[in-house]
């Protein structure tokens, strides 16, 4: 599909450049991070925690891919879950704030980091807590792991229509792109078979992913999967599809430089 | 103790049963099994809280997770299959979603040891024990026969905390005095001796009580709590004999027998120190466990030529 850009109309667009600043100040502080996976899932997240269509203190939240925590820390901070200030305190020693997302911190209710977890814990949850709706959020590369596949099935089998999985699916990983390392070809179509209803969406588009989560909220006997095609490192050009911005180590001056000039921008 | 009187009783049969009377009182306890229900003994379970059990089939690292995303939302959830397969193919999903995420799972994993017999070294699983101490925040738990295991579940249900606890496949003689009781961290003398300590957990322990050993002092001693262990009854029994053998139906590597050396070398205590274990090999079928025992150094024979060793020693 097309990528459009960001709605800049849309009134979640200001929030979308704010947290993506502080996400590469998290990130430039630590002296590294998981930088070009938070800027592909933080539109996600600033959607679930700011459309209105779920309620966090009621509802649940499962980040599956506990590296993503930097866009998760920033939404949470901007919710007043945490202080702001405290986002430079990202991945030091004695930080309530973990390289991975941990119990440590306010907001967070599944530590994770090994991945192909969550969503098997999510469906746990569906399970004791059928009035509740449960978002779970992976990744594509994080459907190499087998475990999420028998997750997959075990939601179909429960009928879990209280269970919503986010894939961003930003055509990377650690390693390369997930077409070269094991490709996910046809992903909606797989969800299909395995009972789950699907919306394919551009997962920057604010406007759209309300939509995909108010459609997969009203599923009642199906478990339903968003997969939102995002961009790895969203915002900045030079990042934006380069597997090598799935984790960086400190910034050289200039590259940080260029990449808040950038986001100012954006 | 009369070995005359000593029935053979299934502690998996003893903990099905259990854990039937359980849930008939706590409408929060549930089962999260992994596809052996026939071979737990669960069907009755099954059929009578039909809701409560939860069958992800025979795929474990889901089934540890559905089991901790259960437990977040207040029940008591038990995750039942082998031991070969759960805590061992699941162990990364256990430390995670379990341990690191503060959910109190009680993780049963049957089939453990040499005596699951015929089933060979996929199935004979002799490392959970060594798997599970590693873990934060882990108890571990091996009831010494049937009736130790009806005192202990209800205990362990109760408890806050996750736990791993580890069943035999085979009926096995019942020898837990009906007068002692069962509590975490503690440890039971099952017969007071003056010359050698003899540390050990689970069915493995009931061979010291044949005729054979009734010419030896020996302090016997169950540590069916692996985790938190009992070092108190431990290292004040050494402190007496001054000889300790441990023995167990695991490996040597990372059992109870490293725990013990570690305790009494911590401790500053000097002791003649013996452990009986599978020795870094793998194990093998046989249709009698008696053959595996006396193959890997764990039956009767082998205890008492350790026995005459730590005696002989000066």
């Amino acid at each position: 599909m097309i990528l459009l850009p960001a709605q800049k109309s849309h009134s979640l667009a200001p929030l979308s450049r704010q947290l993506r600043l502080d996400i590469l100040d998290m990130i430039n502080t630590a002296g590294g991070g998981h930088i070009g996976g938070s800027f592909s899932s933080i539109d996600i997240l600033i959607s679930l925690y700011n459309s209105g269509v779920f309620n966090f203190d009621k509802d649940h939240f499962i980040l599956s891919a506990g590296h993503l925590c930097p866009a998760l820390y920033a939404v949470l901070a901007y919710q007043g879950k945490i202080p702001r200030e405290e986002l430079l305190t990202y991945a030091q020693f004695g930080s309530r704030l973990q390289g991975h997302a941990s119990l440590d911190t306010p907001g967070v209710e599944y530590a994770s980091g090994s991945l192909g977890q969550g969503l098997s814990f999510s469906a746990g949850l569906a399970l004791g807590d059928k009035n509740r709706h449960i978002v779970c959020l992976t990744t594509d590369g994080e459907h190499n792991e087998g475990q999420v596949w028998e997750a997959i099935a075990f939601a179909n089998k429960y009928h879990q229509g209280n269970l919503i999985n986010i894939v961003d699916c930003n055509g990377y990983q650690l390693g390369g792109s997930t077409r070269d390392i094991m490709p996910l070809d046809e992903l909606a179509s797989k969800y299909l078979h395995f009972g789950w209803t699907v919306t394919t969406v551009d997962g920057h588009n604010f406007y759209d992913l309300e939509k995909a989560l108010k459609k997969a909220k009203s599923s009642t006997i199906y478990p339903a999967c968003i997969i939102a095609k995002t961009v790895m490192g969203r915002g900045v050009s030079f990042m934006e599809n380069k597997f090598e911005y799935h984790d960086v180590k400190k910034l050289p001056e200039d590259i940080y430089l260029a990449a808040k000039n950038e986001l100012q921008k954006y | 103790m009369n070995s005359k009187n000593i029935e053979n009783k299934s502690i998996r049969l003893a903990f099905a049963e259990t854990l039937f009377e359980l849930a008939v009182k706590n409408p929060h306890l549930f089962v999260v099994n992994m596809g052996m229900r026939p071979s737990l003994y669960l069907d009755k379970f099954a059929l009578r809280f039909k809701s409560r059990f939860i069958e992800c089939g025979v795929a474990e690292s889901n089934a540890a997770a559905v089991a901790a995303g259960l437990a977040a939302t207040g029940k008591t959830v038990f995750l039942t299959t082998f031991a070969c397969f759960s805590p061992s193919l699941n162990w990364a999903v256990i430390k995670q979603s379990i341990c690191y995420n503060q959910k109190n799972i009680k993780i049963v994993g049957f089939h453990a040891g040499l005596m699951s017999g015929d089933l060979g070294a996929t199935h004979q699983m002799l490392e959970d024990v060594a798997l599970m101490r590693a873990l934060p925040t882990m108890e571990v738990f091996a009831p010494l026969d049937a009736v130790e295991m009806v005192k202990m579940l209800p205990i362990i249900a109760h408890s806050s905390r996750p736990a791993y606890l580890r069943l035999p496949r085979i009926s096995t003689p019942t020898i837990f005095p009906s007068k002692l009781s069962f509590t975490i961290g503690k440890s039971q003398i099952l017969s007071a001796g003056k010359d050698v300590t003899i540390l050990g957990y689970g069915p493995v322990l009931t061979q010291l009580f044949a005729p054979d050993f009734k010419k030896y002092s020996l302090e016997i001693i169950n540590c069916s709590s692996l985790k938190p262990l009992d070092s108190e009854t431990i290292l004040k029994s050494i402190k007496k004999t001054g000889r300790c053998l441990v023995i167990e139906d695991h490996q040597k590597n990372g059992g109870l027998g490293d725990a013990v050396a570690n305790l009494i070398l911590s401790s500053g205590q000097k002791c003649k120190f013996l452990h009986l274990g599978v020795n870094d090999s793998f194990g093998q079928s046989a249709l009698n466990y008696f053959d595996l025992y006396h193959h890997y150094g764990l039956s009767p024979l082998n205890i008492i030529q350790s026995l005459k060793s730590l005696l002989s020693k000066k």
